[in-house]
């Protein structure tokens, strides 16, 4: 019986650390709420680091035009990545018209896109550190396009 | 014995308190943000843009994309129209503050001096909109654009840098019977 506790135990820890390993980059946040013509909601909360994982499982071969495309600005996005991560929580870009709202924003980590119309509601949050590691993932790809 | 330790003990607990906070202040300058600020109350459009100095001053020497490149931009001559812009801004940046140009027309004016050591530019289009425009950049921020070697390029990077180091200032406003433009500079990340 103890056996079995200190088993159950030694699965319970290695999935809480596992759970922690996962989560620690954070959490990327979809939320779209979609208005006309029926209403539907999607909602997805994922640990950020599956995507560089999800990214590196791609074969590279698939990823080659937009790695091309990428890999000059590669040292442009690294700079306002690591700026962003630095900086204080701000208001990026705002836009207001009638009937649309957009927000770019830097938040707690996180870049939140939340765009407002009167047909969708979406919100999107992803961690500065998850963009920043796929990023590099699909620039490493091989540039051999496959389309 | 006892008081004399104590009191040896705090002042050491003081001392390390502030060049703890002495060090903290001086690490971490106040970051400074450009606002843009548009405005269209016939469509009831707005967009607000707020960039911290030090992203804009970290990103532009990386972009190499047509007339960008490290931090500079390349101009063509034909731009300056033969005038030798250089010159002309050595001579304002000596000269005192003053009107430079002052063109009154029909339709138009144009008015360029130097003052309280900033350049300003303002122009006012008489015609059916009335659009307004002002424009207000500091010499050190002129004098940094042409800061370059080179005679056909601008220094963006070194401009951006400057102007950091400006105090706040409204550098540009343009607003005609509908729309309203600004773009200021300032110590807080919000447009409020």
């Amino acid at each position: 019986m103890v056996l079995l506790g200190k088993v159950a135990l030694g699965i319970a820890g290695t999935a809480l650390a596992g759970l922690g390993l996962i989560c620690s980059e954070g959490m990327i946040e979809v939320n779209v709420v979609e208005k006309q013509p029926e209403v539907h909601h999607v909602y997805v909360l994922a640990p950020a680091m599956l995507v560089p994982i999800a990214t590196h499982l791609v074969p590279s071969r698939k990823l080659g035009r937009a790695s091309a495309e990428i890999r000059p600005w590669m040292p442009t996005i690294r700079a306002a990545l690591e700026q962003l991560r630095a900086g204080e929580d701000l208001t990026l870009v705002e836009l207001r018209e009638p009937g649309q709202h957009v927000l770019v924003a830097k938040s707690g980590g996180s870049v939140v896109v939340d765009v407002t119309d009167k047909d969708d509601i979406v919100h999107v949050s992803a961690p500065i550190r998850a963009i920043e590691s796929t990023v590099e993932q699909v620039a490493a790809a091989s540039s051999e396009t496959q389309d | 014995m006892q008081k004399a330790m104590r009191a040896i003990g705090v002042c050491c607990v003081l001392a390390l308190t502030i060049s703890n906070l002495a060090v903290t202040a001086m690490a971490a300058p106040t970051e400074r943000y450009i606002h843009i600020k548009v405005n269209d109350s016939s469509k009831g459009e707005s967009v607000n843009v707020n960039l911290p100095l030090s992203m804009a001053a970290a990103i532009l020497p990386t972009v190499n994309k047509g007339t960008l490149h490290n931090g500079h931009v390349t101009i063509g001559a034909a731009d300056f129209n033969g005038v030798d812009v250089r010159a002309i801004l050595q001579a304002i940046r000596t000269a005192p503050d003053n009107e430079f140009v002052t063109v009154k027309e029909k339709d138009q004016d144009v008015r360029v001096a130097k003052s309280n050591g900033d350049l300003i530019v303002h122009v006012l289009d008489k015609s059916k909109d009335g659009e307004k425009v002002d424009v207000t950049i500091p010499m050190k921020v002129v004098d940094a654009l042409f800061s370059t070697a080179k005679e056909n390029e601008l220094d963006l990077a070194a401009a951006v840098r400057a102007l950091s180091d400006a105090g706040d200032a409204v550098l540009v406003t343009v607003q005609d019977a509908t729309e309203h433009v600004r773009i200021w500079i300032d110590s807080h990340s919000s447009a409020e």
